[in-house]
């Protein structure tokens, strides 16, 4: 946003985003199209889009001139394509949802405009209409960070009602960061699920001629289109090459990675398939297959909100948990450390996290205890400590991820009491739990 | 070609509508890389820790419009693999973090070169993404900066704008090219360089080299410039009237750019004379047909080959363009050429035309006869043929078509690469790329130019008189002293002579005179490490060698990688001195068993051991 004082000056002058204007200082002047000025730098500066197509930022100051020279030359459109439907090809959904995938630079009319439309990326991607008889569903456009049970709702609603209104399966674009708190509850909410349902999004804006967005798009349609999985999953680049897309069941995958391509890994498990550029499906794991029931699938969308994800350290202050008891927080996820471990010796005054989880029990409260060192099972009895927390009623998740193990208690507490809901945590519902962890299962 | 004499003949350039302007890249030798933190040296064995491989597609700007150039290369669906060396490359350079901050040592030497051509600094810079999808960059964009702008510099009697300075990303180099996949290095990707632009109106192509001299001395008197091959490239921009404006890109010699200048003038002019004979004969150009049964079995082996590998021919009828096609454009380049360069992007070896010698390619009578009915040629047309794998061949035809025609319309916008260097004629790379290729790096934060910063920037003003009084104070000889400054050898000279005690003088004329007459006779002496330039110079300063035989190391050095020491022992060059000398006279004089006068003696001594005996150190010794 320009200063207000420029924000005067431009409407004083008659000029708006767009028009061509010339900034004279002492003894210089440049020439350019007025753009936007965004947050990254001082909106006390001009910024003007050369003929070269550079932008230049004047600071503007007393002895600055401004003049108009012309008005708004072309408005921006962006090419698109509509995907011609195909109706001997498998019927696919994709179900826009926002993020990396659907953003780009872009001077709209006087802003700066974050959203790709899905007809847009249609234009970089003309392989879709080949692979499937694709249709859009334009959901929403929120960043993953902003997302909250609410939109899993909508979405598990959504993926329901375009399955079985004959969908052969769903592809939903969505942010990354968190994409696989997502899958994990579509994975829950989901019962009768046949179809396959794939998130899929990418590292690199889709205004980029290097974006992992293309080749993730082209690999989700793929599965979606041709495989006989029938679960939810997360299909993204499996190396920094771009030669092979790796598809993650829902409750076990995780993004590992700020930016690389292949930051979604699974943990302590496979991938259950990877697609190939050549279009082939390898798959690699077990999973469910699309079977020849015929029931509707069945969106189960109750969540409970009051569940708390905690990350236990060095020095931490237990008392937070307290807090939560007091806003009435049912759940308690702890990402303990190592093997399952919270700080409980009393020697440290006020660190003892004992005392905080017991009356949490107490209270009826569910605790599940989970591991930061993300890889590997918890376990309750290897060690005393790890005893005394098992005796005080917290349940050892196996080798769910914290995040997976958040989102079912959340999911969990929602459809069940709280009794049922502490039974069911570390019993597998919807492969989150693997009970065999093989060698192969680790950074993989 | 323009006759020698004339080139400076700026009556004649001006009637012709000749417009010019150079675009210099340099790279800077600053510790680290623009915008991430690897070293922006380059090692010179690296470890590479594998290979990535990528594909790039075409993407609109921030205002919707897609580059010509860009959708040209996606065109091309290119695979490109990227080594990973281990110490030059993180995950910037892979595209897969994003950039971090500008680099500020990079952007002092672009601000002192700024203050040092007269140029207004940008208050708030704004770095860009330029769109390159030919691989160079695994992010598929260049990041640039535009600096500052609207300054001047006089050369040789010529004010010249300089309308901008850029700082920007280093591209990766080409490893290796096949059909479908190319290999980068990216060891380089993201070294600094400064872009330099003039305005385009440098008034003859002899302005145009001096122009660049100066530009090159300049960047080097900053002595925060890289130096060795590829470290410094001219781009030049050249139209006449009628014609369209050409950028010749990556010239590295500049001696040769005056007459790169004068043949691209001359292109332009032959293509327009061209297009006038076109016209003239009513020219136009049909679509192909498929002429695969055809030459099944023909002895044109070049067709018959792609035959045999399932491949397909096809060919075209040129309306009115008989004689045209070979008409020589360029030495050595004909309007066929051009027509096959852009043939040749779509993965076909090449094309045959009608004005080339059909017989010697092994067309029959019968053949050609039948290629006359099918196509329907008549007196004045041509045709072309290409071979190839279908698709390729279809795309192909498609391209050339498209060049041909026009030829009837003029001059295309082009962005031209070098064909020969002996010749200095070019070749078409891709279409002139528009301004469609930019928008903003939002990854990257703009840089706000404070006063601080400027100050800093203009005490350390570059001046190049300054550099030459030095030079003039150490070498006797004036005119290699003006030859050193604006000499790429210029950073090379003062690195040795301030590591050796080597005599300046002699350093200057071996690095001037020495190189340009083994260059000449096609010993790679530019491609020498310094550190061993470096050693041989010492060893001659300790006397351990003589003059001669730094001559006959440097042409050994050229082709071998031993070090210096290696090699002084492999040839036997050390030097004979004092004791050894005399001992060696006595010798001399026993084995030839009678009196020996001294010229008889320095005969019979420098004919066996010129290289290793010191002429005048020998002279001295038979006096005596």
């Amino acid at each position: 946003m320009y200063s207000s004082k420029l924000a005067n000056l431009f409407k004083e002058k008659r000029v708006a985003i767009g028009d061509t204007i010339r900034v004279e200082k002492a003894d210089f002047a440049i020439e350019g199209e007025l753009m936007p000025n965004t947050e990254a730098g001082s909106d006390s500066s001009i910024i003007v889009k050369m003929k070269s197509g550079y932008n230049a930022g004047i600071l503007f100051d007393d002895k600055v001139r401004l003049e108009k020279v012309s008005g708004r030359k072309t408005k921006s459109e962006f090419p698109f394509a509509k995907p011609k439907a195909d109706s001997k090809l498998p019927k696919v959904v994709i179900i826009w949802t926002g993020g990396t995938i659907g953003s780009k630079v872009a001077y709209g009319e006087g802003g700066v405009e974050s959203t790709v439309k899905p007809e847009e990326l249609f234009y970089y991607v003309p392989e879709l209409p080949e692979i499937a008889n694709i249709s859009m569903n334009h959901l929403f456009s929120v960043w993953s960070q902003d997302l909250t049970y609410t939109e899993w709702q909508k979405l598990a609603d959504a993926v329901a009602k375009e399955i079985n209104a004959g969908a052969r399966g769903v592809v939903i674009t969505h942010g990354t960061d968190t994409m696989h708190y997502t899958a994990a509850a579509l994975s829950f909410m989901l019962k009768n699920l046949n179809a396959p349902v794939v998130l899929t999004g990418s590292q690199r804006s889709s205004d980029r001629g290097s974006s992992d967005a293309f080749l993730n798009l082209i690999a989700a349609t793929r599965i979606a289109a041709g495989s006989d999985i029938a679960e939810v999953g997360i299909c993204m680049h499996a190396s920094s090459s771009d030669d092979k897309m790796a598809f993650i069941r829902g409750t076990k995958a995780r993004k590992m990675h700020t930016s690389r391509r292949d930051a979604f890994r699974a943990i302590n498990d496979k991938p259950i398939a990877y697609v190939t550029l050549d279009g082939k499906i390898a798959y690699v794991g077990d999973y469910r297959k699309i079977g020849k029931s015929s029931a509707k699938v069945r969106a189960e969308t109750k969540f409970e909100p009051l569940v708390a994800l905690l990350k236990t350290h060095p020095n931490s202050d237990p008392e937070v948990m307290q807090y939560y008891l007091e806003k009435g927080y049912r759940g308690f996820i702890i990402e303990g450390t190592g093997l399952g471990h919270t700080p409980i010796d009393v020697a440290h005054e006020g660190r003892s996290w004992l005392p905080h989880i017991k009356s949490a029990i107490g209270e009826s409260a569910v605790v599940g205890m989970t591991s930061q060192t993300i890889y590997g099972r918890v376990h309750p009895n290897v060690y005393a400590p790890l005893r005394v927390l098992n005796n005080a009623g917290v349940v050892f998740c196996e080798d769910m991820t914290p995040e997976t193990a958040y989102v079912k208690l959340g999911w969990l507490l929602g459809n069940y009491d709280n009794e049922r809901a502490k039974e069911l945590l570390n019993k597998n519902i919807a492969g989150e739990i693997n009970d065999r962890i093989t060698y192969d299962e680790f950074l993989l | 070609m323009a006759k020698e004499g004339r080139v400076d003949d700026e009556t004649r350039y001006k009637e012709l509508g000749f417009m010019c302007g150079l675009e210099i890249h340099q790279r800077l030798a600053t510790a680290k890389k623009l915008f991430c933190d690897c070293p922006a040296a380059i090692p010179e064995n690296p470890e590479m820790l594998g290979t990535v491989s990528r594909f790039q597609r075409a993407v609109a700007g921030e205002l919707g419009n897609i580059d010509r150039s860009a959708e040209f290369e996606e065109l091309r669906g290119r695979k490109f693999v990227y080594m990973v060396p281990e110490r030059n490359t993180c995950l910037v350079e892979l595209d897969e973090e994003p950039p971090h901050k500008l680099n500020e040592e990079a952007l002092d030497v672009a601000l002192a070169l700024a203050g040092s051509m007269n140029m207004h600094i940008i208050d708030e810079l704004q770095p860009m993404r330029k769109e390159v999808v030919d691989g160079s960059d695994p992010s598929a964009f260049q990041r640039t900066v535009l600096v500052a702008v609207d300054g001047e510099i006089e050369v040789e009697g010529h004010r010249i704008k300089m309308p901008s300075i850029f700082l920007e990303e280093e591209s990766s180099g080409i490893v290796s090219s096949k059909e479908d996949e190319i290999t980068y290095n990216p060891d380089r990707l993201g070294i600094p360089l400064v872009e330099i632009d003039t305005d385009p109106y440098i008034p003859t192509p002899k302005a145009a080299k001096a122009i660049a001299l100066y530009i090159g001395t300049l960047l080097r008197v900053s002595g925060k410039v890289q130096r060795g091959i590829g470290s410094i490239r001219q781009d030049v921009n050249v139209s006449i009237k009628g014609g369209a404006r050409v950028e010749i890109k990556g010239l590295q010699e500049v001696d040769k750019l005056d007459r790169f200048v004068e043949n691209e003038v001359l292109r332009q002019q032959r293509l327009l004379e061209i297009k006038e004979l076109l016209k003239k004969s009513n020219a136009s150009v049909d679509n192909a047909i498929d002429v695969t049964g055809m030459f099944r079995g023909s002895s044109v082996r070049i067709i018959a080959n792609h035959l045999e590998k399932k491949g397909v021919a096809h060919a075209l009828r040129l309306k009115g363009f008989k004689g045209l096609l070979g008409k020589e454009v360029n030495p050595d380049r004909r309007l066929g050429s051009e027509i096959s360069d852009y043939a040749k992007m779509a993965k076909v070896n090449g094309l045959i035309h009608s004005d080339e010698n059909l017989a010697a390619y092994g067309f029959s009578g019968k053949e050609l006869e039948e290629l006359n009915s099918r196509l329907g040629l008549e007196e004045g047309d041509a045709f072309i043929i290409i071979a190839g794998q279908k698709s390729n061949v279809e795309s192909a035809v498609k391209l050339a078509i498209d060049r041909a025609k026009y030829a009837l319309v003029g001059i295309p916008l082009e962005t031209r690469g070098t064909a020969n260097t002996e010749l200095c004629t070019t070749k078409f790379l891709r279409p002139l790329p528009g301004g469609s290729r930019m928008y903003p790096e939002t990854d990257a934060r703009p840089i706000l130019i404070t006063k601080e910063k400027l100050k800093a920037a203009g005490t350390s003003a570059l001046d190049v008189e300054n550099e030459k009084k030095k030079l003039l104070a150490k070498l006797q000889n004036k005119g290699l002293a003006e030859q050193l400054l604006t000499s790429p050898k210029l950073p090379l000279y003062k690195a040795i002579t301030a590591s050796t005690k080597a005599d300046p003088n002699f350093v200057a004329n071996m690095l001037i005179q020495k190189f340009t007459e083994l260059r000449r006779g096609g010993f790679a002496v530019d491609s020498i490490e310094e550190r061993r330039l470096a050693d041989l110079f010492s060893e001659y300063a300790d006397g351990i060698i003589t003059k001669q035989a730094v001559d006959e190391l440097l042409k050994e050095m050229s082709l071998k990688k031993e070090s210096v020491e290696d090699l002084i022992a492999i040839k036997r060059l050390k030097r004979i001195s004092g004791d050894g000398l005399s001992a060696l006279i006595l010798d001399t004089q026993r084995e030839a068993g009678k009196k020996m006068t001294a010229d008889e003696l320095r005969n019979v001594i420098m004919s066996k051991y010129r290289l290793n005996v010191d002429g005048a150190e020998l002279n001295a010794m038979l006096s005596k």
